[in-house]
């Protein structure tokens, strides 16, 4: 389990939630009586997780309905709409108001209807944000495509965001002394913070706002910087669970015949108009569930058994539930051979008081164990989808592709077998993951096969993808290969992305997350924020920096990128390390008291970051005998399906089907 | 940007005279050569694909090429399958994948032992 995610977490994250229920609160205040809330269905997760039915019903909310097409019929009179300001929306809004309007020509009597819109900023979602519900350690603003938005559209309103965002944190936990980062976008990310901070100090010089004591730094990192890992195949637990069946706002959805009955509870979302969800979490607000037969399960620290799975390689896991499973049975039978006991007992008054407090005893954990036997029930039904899918040929040899792209290892064969996943028509996501990887590791692909590739993707998938191709060329994910100097082979040695033996059982290094690969979004912060670097195992002619490096009282080193620049240079994108003082020049207001060092380090990862790095992340904590804490924060959690599906022409147009079969 | 647009008009002499524009862009530009020949084709296999539509009295406009081919199979017309290949240049291990597939879901055995 990840000590991250303990209550005596440094930085308190609740406050950002309490915030954002204050909000929600003064939104809902501001119509009186009773109302019906309207809501855009893409807010409802990340709203369930800042506030529950209780909280909205307390403030008037009487029924919920989501914004869709279609007449929405309501007894209240108050209606108070939130969603994004998207064109689809308004439509419906005002498809509503029509329909209102018609009704009250026809019958003259009926009350009049009261409207509200509140747009939630653009498209980010209703709190600022949204946190994992008991990680802690998670951060995420939970937008959509950023990366896209950022190196394909230009639009950079997403950074506009995250610079709100950690400016919010800045306000509650104290000046970020250091802002380091890596990326043209992050750059752009830091110099926005800079200059917001400036902002306040002129707009209102008596908010002198002095540096964390909490936080050493924050560590900016751009995806661009590294596209490589999230197009391979996430090997944990929870990235798993993502590649399969993908997470929505730490949610899952599953056929509920994978994870069993459940004890079925009476939920406060009984009032809700929504109310056929059958999830047994305590999440309100929920989207109405198309079919009867899907689930949706909350994947969250909360749940012990999850939170010690999550960050394991999945090959650990199968172990893990297995001998979870004795442990429970025996504590069942144990209670079996004990209660009996009782009873025999039970006769004996001078005993009664006290066999009763057993009872008591006995029962309140056998509830315990109820539970943990459906989070088993559970986590086994989710595990078994999982190996359905890790035993297939292909699975297996797409993760073989992959890890012979990202160690360098050139065999001839794989082209044959994209190829034949082209052949195959499996989807185009799949056959992208696979080429871009190729194209990133060897800094393109031949003419002879790019042009190759192009043709049978375009006559197979349609000619519609000559601008997905196009695309992934701007953001140099899919090229003809101009020179044969190979930076990725490079940066694979001097940060040590390919670590040969890796114990899944008992991990030495956050490769174990790739099962051989290790991130370089990891080793890169490792550079910055672990004494040792990326070579903690085997120091090999790593620039220098590793050993030179110097650390200062507060565990960051002190050296910042140094020792790594000639790497550095090889990665696209701005490199950057400010020192942010107060006015008068002071770094830190105060003495800091010895033991009470700042001991957070404050990851943002702008446009997105995977499960897998989060896990990786985890794992350098644990490692660090500093007792180092890392906060990640993030603009959405992506993975390579995600990535590039937000990249990939969708085809919407008159006569046309989506595949063979 | 007229690629994009061509998807969107709903008769086919629209979407044909959007990507003519397209085309005639890039054929001035020696850098898109590849482009320009996949438009090419992209117009031509909208042509052929209505042509088809009349004789097969199937909808077709809007599949890929593959698909196209599969369709033909399907429908009992090998040699209308075969002229696109040769016609768009469709590669034998590709060309042997579709029709395996339209087989099996045919179920022509007859046709796979001959495989």
């Amino acid at each position: 389990m990840s000590h991250l995610g303990t209550s005596s977490s440094t930085l308190n994250v609740v406050t950002l939630r309490e915030l954002a229920r204050k909000e929600l609160t003064t939104v809902l205040d501001s119509v009186r009586g009773k109302k019906c809330l309207v809501l855009d269905p893409n807010i409802s997760g990340p709203l369930s997780l800042i506030a529950e039915f209780s909280l909205l019903r307390d403030h008037g909310v009487e029924k919920i309905h989501y914004l869709q097409q279609g007449p929405l019929e309501t007894e209240l009179t108050s209606l108070i709409y939130i969603c994004r300001p998207q064109l689809q929306y308004m439509k419906y809004i005002a498809e509503h108001i029509q329909c209102h309007q018609n009704e009250q020509l026809s019958s003259p009597n009926t009350t009049r209807y009261e409207y509200s819109l509140f747009f939630v900023p653009r498209r980010t979602r209703i709190c600022q944000k949204v946190l994992e519900e008991s990680g802690d350690d998670l951060l995420s603003l939970e937008l959509d495509n950023t990366f896209k938005e950022l190196y394909l559209d230009g639009d950079y309103t997403s950074i506009y965001y995250a610079a709100r965002a950690l400016m919010r944190l800045q306000t509650l936990f104290g000046l970020f002394p250091r802002v380091i980062g890596k990326g043209d976008c992050a750059k752009q990310l830091a110099d926005m913070l800079l200059r917001m901070r400036r902002e306040v100090a002129v707009d209102d010089p008596s908010s002198t706002m002095s540096v964390s004591q909490n936080i050493d730094s924050l560590i900016i990192i751009d995806r661009s910087v590294d596209l490589i890992t999230p197009l391979c195949t996430q090997l944990t637990y929870e990235g798993l669970i993502d590649e399969v069946f993908s997470i929505r706002a730490s949610h899952v959805e599953v056929d509920s015949s994978i994870v069993g009955p459940a004890p079925q509870k009476p939920t406060v979302t009984a009032g809700a108009a929504t109310s056929t969800s059958t999830a047994t979490s305590s999440q309100p607000p929920m989207p109405p569930q198309p079919l009867a037969k899907k689930k949706k399960i909350g994947l969250n620290s909360g749940d012990k058994l999850f939170a010690r799975l999550r960050d394991m390689n999945f090959a650990v896991v199968g172990g893990v539930l297995s001998s979870v499973a004795k442990r429970i049975n025996d504590d069942y039978e144990a209670h079996i051979i004990s209660s009996s006991g009782l009873c025999e007992r039970d006769w004996n008054v001078r005993h009664q008081a006290k066999t009763v407090a057993q009872i008591r005893e006995f029962i309140n954990k056998l509830g315990g164990l109820q539970s943990e036997h459906q989070s088993l029930r559970t986590h086994t039904g989710i595990a078994e989808e999982i190996v359905a899918v890790t035993v297939t040929p292909e699975f297996n040899k797409a993760l073989e592709v992959q890890q012979n792209l990202v160690a360098g290892i050139d065999i001839n064969t794989q082209n044959e077998y994209i190829e034949e996943m082209i052949n195959r028509q499996v989807p185009l996501v799949q056959v992208l993951r696979l080429l871009c990887l190729q194209s990133l590791v060897n800094g393109g692909l031949k003419q002879k096969n790019f042009e190759f590739f192009k043709k049978e993707i375009l006559q197979t998938y349609g000619f519609e993808h000559l601008q997905t191709l196009s695309n992934l060329e701007k953001l140099n994910m899919f090229v003809k290969q101009v020179s044969n100097r190979n930076q990725y082979a490079y940066i694979r040695k001097s940060l040590r992305l390919i670590v040969d033996e890796v114990d899944e059982h008992n991990p030495q290094d956050v490769s174990y997350v790739y099962s051989g690969y290790a991130p370089l979004s990891v080793r890169l912060l490792q550079c910055v924020a672990t004494k040792s670097g990326p070579s903690s195992i085997s120091i090999s002619n790593v620039g220098g920096g590793a050993t030179g490096a110097v650390t200062n009282a507060s565990g960051i080193r002190g050296n910042g990128w140094k020792g790594y620049e000639d790497v550095l240079r090889t990665i696209p994108g701005k490199t950057f390390d400010e020192v942010q003082r107060l006015e008068d020049g002071a770094i830190r207001p105060k003495r800091l008291i010895p033991g009470q060092q700042p001991h957070v380090t404050l990851i943002f990862f702008l446009g997105g970051c995977t499960y897998t790095e989060i896990s990786a992340i985890r794992f350098l904590a644990q490692q660090d005998e500093s007792h180092r804490e890392f906060v990640i924060a993030t603009t959405q959690i992506i993975n390579g399906n995600s990535l590039l599906n937000s990249i990939i022409q969708k085809t919407d147009h008159p006569g046309v089907t989506n595949g063979l079969s | 940007m007229a690629i994009l647009e061509s998807y969107e008009q709903k008769s086919l002499e629209e979407r044909i005279n959007k990507l003519k524009v397209a085309l005639k862009r890039y054929q001035d530009d020696k850098e898109h050569a590849f482009e320009a020949k996949a438009i090419d084709e992209n117009i031509r296999l909208l042509q052929v694909q209505s042509q088809l539509e009349k004789e097969l009295e199937q909808p077709l406009v809007g599949l890929s090429l593959s698909e196209t081919i599969h369709k033909c199979i399907i429908l009992n017309n090998s040699s209308k399958a075969s002229k696109l290949k040769s016609d768009f240049k469709v590669p034998d291990k590709r060309f042997w994948w579709i029709k395996l597939k339209a087989l099996v879901e045919m179920r022509g055995w007859d046709e796979l032992d001959k495989f």
